[in-house]
């Protein structure tokens, strides 16, 4: 994993802490597990994480469209990351 | 059939399943002689406990038609709550479906209820014609599964009442296809969203509630069915105007929003988002039947907390809250001044569950104290201002403070306890708690946790909780929730998940 993909995932997983139900440990979760059904957020935090894409990298999912699978995983997300703000 | 001479078609668009009106009548009947089976009487009370799909409906006109009370409940409750309603309620079946958890059904035979599969029908048909103005028809639980259960019981005549006043203020044209993503235990979406328009004639369209994935494709659910009519929560609606495209078919003829503040903000952006002007804050109750105010030509500029005129109710607002005295005229507040907001309509419940007490704390000579607080402007519209009852809005669901406070009260290791609403960027509200414990152990947290998971269902579990040396009060020893969420809120959060994840490891 590169130094700049390691960076955001830290980030992210900081603020997935922030939203994140009680009972999983975030660091528990693979890159692939599935963050709504692994049961570490709630499905309507899934608003949340967008806001957190669109304010910290700008990307803008009216633009782009959203795809629900793409915020599925933390590695789908870092994928997201990758391809919108390379 | 009930209402009107004849049922909607009922769709679930997800699945595709379909029963136009000979299928409903068929289903129905089927059901009628599964219960006679079963010996079900008139004013038996049988619980539902599950929702949002076609046979639900099936069901519940099978149970009015035999003269029984219907008691939908919330799928999601825990066991420890299932049986704090069967302790209550005391029906004597349970109808479950094939996803209902293994330790409910457990908990309900345990209780002596019988419980039955909803497609476990019987071959043959029968009919059967109990149904009394008068008698209980439904009875909802709006809180309490923990501790003393509140049951809103409704008759036939006032949910009748109710959907007259609906079809005469609002007509049915809008309502051709109703979509219905609320669930089927609650007020708003049971006798508004789907009852009202179903029973006068109306096609309905039913899906699973709160799924995400839903509301993410919302637009493209709308286009493919044609819907005319749907109604949501504010919590719903923030995901859909984020995440879904617009329905670009035009089809929409009205929508509602209730159940929640609704800010002229997010009214416009629904309206943009919808391509109808005709979207209203719909004010609803369960206790009036749910929506009972509202604008019927919803065109008008947006603007916080309007909800507009009663529907087949007379709104009044009122200096006081106090119902253990004849209201009297004086008491009536002038145009554009703050009070109290009672309603009087003949859709008002019964009373609550064996529960005289709280029914005379909340109704008096008909009139019911909504414990909202709002002025009537110079059209006479309603306008809400705020809310002086004692829960948390999380997303359009009723969280009750109490109902959390009492669980943890019962934790061996807890000295006190207070629960309160946190501001929540997506359900408005969220639950939080601060909580004095004998000790600050890990273990006791996790404890405490696993005691609180085991009795609360995941929607009232706290999002944010705060361990901390005393609960302030007030000099009078009372304990006012919004002064201990402020003391907490100048704290630093409990890291639950870190302290739970070192637990397991």
């Amino acid at each position: 994993m590169s130094e700049k993909r390691e960076l955001q995932r830290q980030g992210f997983i900081n603020f997935l802490r922030t939203i994140q139900k009680a009972g999983l440990p975030v660091e528990s979760l693979s890159d692939s597990d599935k963050l709504v059904a692994s049961g570490l957020v709630d499905s309507l935090a899934i608003l949340q994480i967008v806001m957190y894409l669109e304010n910290t990298y700008g990307i803008n999912f009216s633009v782009i469209g959203f795809d629900p699978e793409q915020l599925g995983s933390i590695g789908n997300i870092l994928d997201l990351i990758e391809r919108e703000k390379p | 059939m009930l209402f009107d001479l004849s049922v909607g078609n009922l769709i679930e668009p997800v699945s595709g399943r379909r029963w136009d009106q000979p299928e409903i009548s068929g289903q129905v009947t089927r059901r009628i002689a599964r219960f006679q089976k079963y010996g079900l009487a008139p004013k038996d009370r049988v619980f539902l406990a599950f929702g949002n799909r076609l046979e639900f409906f099936a069901e519940l006109l099978a149970v009015w038609r035999l003269g029984g009370c219907a008691i939908p409940i919330d799928s999601r409750l825990t066991a420890f709550e299932v049986e704090n309603l069967v302790r209550a309620a005391a029906p004597g079946l349970a109808v479950v479906d094939d996803e209902t958890p293994a330790d409910i059904i457990q908990t309900l035979s345990a209780a002596g209820v019988r419980v039955i599969l909803t497609t476990d029908i019987d071959a043959h048909e029968s009919s059967a014609s109990f149904i009394h103005m008068d008698s209980d028809a439904l009875i909802l639980f709006t809180s309490g599964s923990t501790g003393d259960p509140k049951g809103v019981v409704h008759t036939h005549r006032s949910l009748r009442a109710r959907w007259m006043s609906l079809r005469d203020h609002l007509g049915t044209a809008a309502f051709r296809k109703t979509l219905c993503m609320l669930p089927t235990h609650f007020g708003h979406g049971l006798i508004c969203n789907s009852l009202f328009p179903w029973l006068s004639g109306q096609d309905l369209y039913i899906t699973q509630p709160f799924r995400p994935d839903l509301v993410m494709r919302l637009g493209t659910l709308i286009d493919e069915n044609g819907i005319t009519f749907m109604s949501s929560v504010p919590a719903i609606w923030r995901l859909a105007l984020k995440l879904a495209r617009p329905p670009q078919l035009g089809t929409l003829q009205r929508v509602h929003c209730g159940s929640a503040p609704l800010s002229a903000h997010v009214w416009e952006d629904i309206r943009r988002w919808t391509g109808t002007k005709n979207v209203c804050n719909a004010y609803g109750i369960t206790e009036t039947g749910s929506w009972v105010a509202g604008l019927a030509d919803a065109d008008v500029p947006a603007e916080d907390g309007l909800i507009g005129q009663g529907w087949g109710a007379v709104i009044q607002v009122l200096h006081t809250n106090d119902t253990s005295r004849t209201l009297e005229p004086k008491d009536r507040c002038a145009p554009g001044q703050s009070g109290y907001v009672w309603l009087n309509t003949p859709a008002v419940m019964k009373g609550y569950f064996q529960r005289d007490d709280l029914t005379s704390q909340a109704v008096i000579d008909g009139w019911f104290m909504t414990g909202d607080i709002g002025v009537l402007d110079d059209q006479g519209r309603l306008v809400l201002r705020g809310r002086e009852r004692d829960e948390i809005n999380k997303g359009g669901m009723k969280v009750f403070p109490s109902d959390i406070d009492a669980v943890v009260e019962r934790f061996d290791r807890t000295n006190d306890v207070c629960t309160f609403a946190l501001d929540d960027l997506i359900y408005g509200q969220n639950v939080g708690i601060a909580v004095v414990l004998q000790d600050r152990s890990d273990a006791t947290i996790c404890a405490l946790y696993a005691w609180m998971k085991s009795h609360l269902s995941e929607s009232k579990m706290p999002m944010r909780w705060w361990i901390i040396d005393e609960i302030p009060r007030t000099s009078r020893g009372k304990i006012n929730r919004d002064s201990v969420k402020a003391a907490c809120q100048d704290l630093v959060p409990l890291d639950l998940p870190g302290i739970l994840g070192r637990a397991a490891s």
